[in-house]
């Protein structure tokens, strides 16, 4: 009798989106089966990279991480177009870092500015990220939907706790949304469901399981994220089908193997090397466990994951 | 040199305007304690809960500041009783809320419905018995012992091998001629032989009586029972006095592990009894004396406590009882207050958390002995679940937390007068249609009008499927309150207490991780042995909290397993049903030892399945809403 290969039954797929409203689409999702297992179903659109540009000027990075951007930094529409024209970014994630109220604190208005600039610099799909502080997140994310209306940004994180005004908005001003929860299946679903009984429409919000750098703690998002990618794929579960984005590079460039220096720590190798690995590897890993979008930094750490997944799509 | 002189002040508790002198240094919540003042606490008097509140009206006191307590209402006078002496005479009234939440003066509604699912096949025989003889007296020729002659007379009954106590024997020749040898034997049923425990003059076989006990972490409830008939002649129910000391049984054990502690708590239980029994037996004019045994069923906790046994081994992991099948003991010796022949039988616990009370409402319901599925939950401050069949039994407890019995709920309260128990609310925009038990003035809500308003909110979409309110609903009974957003249940110019009653975002909060890890410790047990929740045929619902709720909402909400509602029964107190008939039955008695050995306990407290799927019960109905496919909800 002949051998023949085991495969797995699916009987779900991932929702197909288009983020945006840049031409031809820029759609994510859509997967009929398990990440890369293309002998048992089909990925229609490869996972995308998404590359980090800051509203402000970022302290703290590490020389490797700062030195394609030098010439940009504090500047973020400067920033973006860089991305786009010089390193052929796809998408771009603005992160609101100087919104942080322990940080500069800047306010509301001044950030939707800053976003509206940023959108209408550059033509590719726009990610807006917030600094996970629920109560100044609502206020700056209400004003940048109201102040981008139309231009379909990906706004985020929402949370349990403030997910209903920040969805409100982003109805009212046709922007998608990124569904935030802490590690854990049950509550991505929960977070989902009240969306979607607040008339978020499914094909507009893109999961966020929270995700960390390798080193720490990246194998608990990582069974996180192959559950609900099983549940989505094989137990038809509506609620979890939603493509899932990883902000993982401002995870890698903060740790501290990242940031120590060769002369501190010679035994963890080159420096620059250093963080573009770790982050081209967390990178990786996160797309093997399900991710349709990562949120990356540094232009050669890019390059390498999409070169891995051009091998593991070929 | 001159010893310092230790002051005395009197403290006055109102509204029950009781005063008690005490020594300085004394807190306030012993000096009720002392004077018999019921004051609300639930950690045991260390200053954590916040529940002892009083008002301090006249004199002096010297606190410890709280969290618990705003700086606002501390300088209004505001106290923790726990944390607070007096330095002068004070007076100090306990809020009315609070005072009618713990009342013991209020009476305990008793459950509702009870179905007739229960254990079938067994002989009315009790495990005591009385049996009339009429020996023949000795003569020169027929000289055998007294003893032998009683032995005799009772193997024509078809009785031997019994073990007669040193109490009998020395009784025995005085009993047997000035009864002129007819004299009635009291046989108590044990393992491994049987016990002679009286022998009385004449035939007393008519005054023969025995007690069921279930003693409840809340409350305790007992049963006079004829065992010549097998009736129920008398039934009664009191708060367990030992809630003075701490609401729930962790904080009952770390009580117990205090200075005088052990003795504090088994004197509360032998008051609590004592007072029981003596109620019972004078309202009903039985002869004491003809009370001839006594069952208890109780969880570990409690039974560990009544004998006076160390439990901190029961919290602490690997969660081991000291004890599981115990022989018979004197009640006497416990200090319960019956007469020296009567012994107590306490029904045997499985594990840590699964006592004696789960072990007998098995018994009582009959679900060893029948082909179907069923499923046994006794919802409670500790929730036990029991699952299986004649073939199996497999069981598991969790800790669901106060919340159904009104703790941790900022108007909770047991299901007494005044609790506000039905809700009905047609629209968002609506006025609620509430009803109070006792149909008095509302002065809280009880555990099952908790259910019945969260599941009318959730379905007229007034709160979320994560227990939130939705403001937005258009109804205007949602307001800001001091904890977050609360739902006014009923206002103050309607209350008891002049105080508007409100649901609030965290007592919901509460009350959802309790019904989830009702749900989720169910799931789990289930599905351990390879069983899906679709394939249960019987759900039993025992505790006094599970007869008084409502299927219909507490499947809305996820706390029930959403099954034909016709596959549903309401047993009651199960443990108190199970005492009683184990009472009555040596059948049923010898049946519960058999049960005790056949369940199997799976530990939920450090099992990962069972973290996953409480998560996923902390939803309404629940995150996965194929497990409910009856509940409309979020479709």
């Amino acid at each position: 009798m002949a051998f023949e290969v085991p495969k797995i039954n699916y009987s779900g797929a991932i929702k197909e989106i288009r983020l945006g409203k840049k031409e031809p689409p820029i759609m994510v999702g859509g997967e009929t089966c398990y990440p890369f297992h293309l002998f048992e179903g089909s990925m229609p659109n490869l996972p995308r990279i998404a590359m980090e540009v800051y509203d402000s000027m970022p302290d703290n990075w590490p020389e490797a991480a700062v030195e394609p951007f030098k010439d940009v930094m504090g500047d973020p529409v400067k920033w973006a177009r860089k991305c786009v024209t010089e390193f052929g970014a796809q998408i771009i994630c603005l992160q609101m870092a100087s919104t942080d109220p322990n940080g500069l604190n800047r306010g509301a208005d001044e950030a939707a500015e800053t976003a509206r600039q940023v959108t209408e610099a550059v033509d590719v799909p726009v990610i807006v990220w917030g600094t996970a502080n629920q109560e100044k997140d609502t206020e700056v994310l209400r004003k940048i939907a109201e102040v981008c209306q139309g231009k379909q940004l990906i706004i985020g994180p929402l949370e349990e706790g403030n997910y209903k005004k920040i969805a409100a908005s982003a109805i009212g001003y046709r922007h998608m949304v990124i569904a935030s929860s802490p590690i854990d299946i049950n509550l991505a679903k929960q977070l989902n469901i009240l969306l979607t009984n607040m008339d978020v429409p499914e094909n507009e919000i893109l999961i966020d399981p929270t995700v960390s750098s390798i080193g720490y703690g990246i194998e608990y998002c990582y069974s996180v994220m192959e559950r609900i990618r099983m549940a989505a794929l094989t137990q038809q579960d509506e609620k979890l089908q939603m493509p899932i984005i990883c902000n993982v590079a401002k995870e890698t460039w903060k740790a501290k193997e990242v940031k120590i220096s060769s002369r501190e720590a010679p035994e963890l190798g080159d420096e620059k090397k250093r963080g573009i690995l770790l982050e081209a590897m967390s990178a990786t890993v996160l797309l093997l466990a399900g991710g349709d979008v990562v949120i990356m930094r540094h232009p050669e750490a890019i390059r390498l994951v999409e070169e891995i997944i051009g091998e593991l799509a070929g | 040199m001159a010893q310092a002189q230790i002051h005395k002040f009197n403290i006055r508790f109102l509204p029950d305007d009781i005063t008690v002198s005490v020594s300085e240094g004394v807190t306030i919540l012993e000096a009720a304690l002392a004077a018999g003042v019921n004051i609300n606490t639930r950690c045991g008097g260390v200053g954590t809960c916040g529940s002892c509140r009083v008002w301090l009206k006249e004199g002096k006191v010297r606190s410890k500041h709280s969290a618990r307590i705003k700086e606002a209402d501390f300088k209004r006078g505001l106290r923790l009783a726990c944390q607070s002496h007096a330095v002068s005479d004070v007076t100090v009234e306990i809020p009315v809320v609070k005072a009618n939440s713990t009342a013991a003066s209020r009476s305990l509604s008793s459950g509702r419905r009870e179905t007739s699912i229960l254990a079938e096949g067994w002989a009315f025989k009790p495990m005591a018995e009385k049996i009339y003889l009429e020996i023949q007296p000795p003569t020169l020729e027929d000289n055998q012992a007294d003893i032998g002659r009683l032995r005799r007379s009772l193997k024509q009954r078809g009785i031997e091998n019994l073990a007669i106590g040193h109490d009998t024997l020395k009784r025995l020749p005085a009993v047997l001629r000035e009864s002129s040898w007819n004299v009635t034997a009291t046989i108590l049923a044990e393992e491994p032989s049987d016990i002679l425990v009286l022998l009385e003059s004449g035939d007393t076989s008519g005054n023969h009586y025995g007690i069921a006990v279930d003693i409840g972490t809340t409350a305790v409830r007992a049963q006079l029972l004829d065992l010549t008939t097998g009736t129920t002649i008398a039934e009664n129910t009191a708060y367990n006095r030992q809630a003075d000391y701490g609401e729930d049984v962790i904080s009952r054990i770390a009580y117990s592990r205090r200075k005088l502690g052990m003795e504090k708590l088994q004197q509360a239980i032998n008051e609590t009894l004592n007072y029981l029994i003596d109620e019972m037996v004078s309202h009903s004019k039985v002869d004491k004396a003809g009370i001839s045994h006594m069952v208890i069923a109780a969880n570990t906790v409690m039974i560990q406590l009544l004998l006076g046994i160390n439990p901190e081994s029961l919290r602490l992991s690997p969660y081991v009882p000291a004890i599981d099948i115990l022989p018979q003991l004197k009640a006497r010796t416990l200090g319960i207050d019956l007469p020296e022949h009567v012994y107590a039988y306490i029904v045997p616990s499985v594990a840590s958390y699964v006592g004696g009370d789960i072990v007998s409402g098995i018994t009582g319901s009959g679900i060893y002995q029948r082909d179907n599925i069923s499923l046994y939950i006794d919802i409670g401050t500790n929730g036990e679940i029991v699952a299986g069949n004649k073939d199996w039994l497999v069981t598991a407890a969790c800790s669901a937390g106060p919340t159904f019995e009104g703790g941790g709920i900022k108007f909770g309260m047991l299901a007494a007068s005044g609790a506000i128990e039905g809700f009905e609310l047609e629209a968002a925009g609506g006025t609620p249609e509430i009803k109070v038990i006792g149909d008095t003035a509302p002065a809280g809500i009880c555990g099952s009008g908790i259910i019945n308003t969260v599941a009318t909110l959730l379905r007229i979409g007034v709160l979320g499927q994560n227990g939130k309110f939705i403001p937005e609903s258009g109804c205007h009974r949602i307001r800001q309150g001091a904890d977050g957003l609360e739902y006014l249940l009923a206002d103050a110019s309607l209350s008891e207490h002049g105080q508007d009653i409100v649901l609030t975002e965290m007592d919901i909060d509460n009350f959802i991780r309790s019904k989830a890890a009702i749900f989720a410790g169910c799931q789990t047990l289930i599905e351990s042995v390879g069983v899906n929740l679709e394939d249960i045929d019987d759900v039993i619902i025992a505790g006094t909290f599970g007869s008084r709720i409502d299927i219909e909402n507490s499947i809305t909400i996820g706390l029930l397993p959403d099954l034909a509602r016709e596959r549903f029964y309401f047993i009651g107190n199960g443990s108190l049903i199970g005492a009683r008939l184990t009472c009555l039955s040596q059948d049923l008695y010898r049946d519960g030892l058999k049960v005790s050995e056949m369940m199997t306990n799976i530990e939920l407290s450090e099992n990962n399945t069972f973290t996953s799927n409480y998560i996923a019960s902390l939803f309404m109905p629940h995150t996965d809403h194929h497990k409910f496919p009856s509940v409309e909800i979020g479709r």
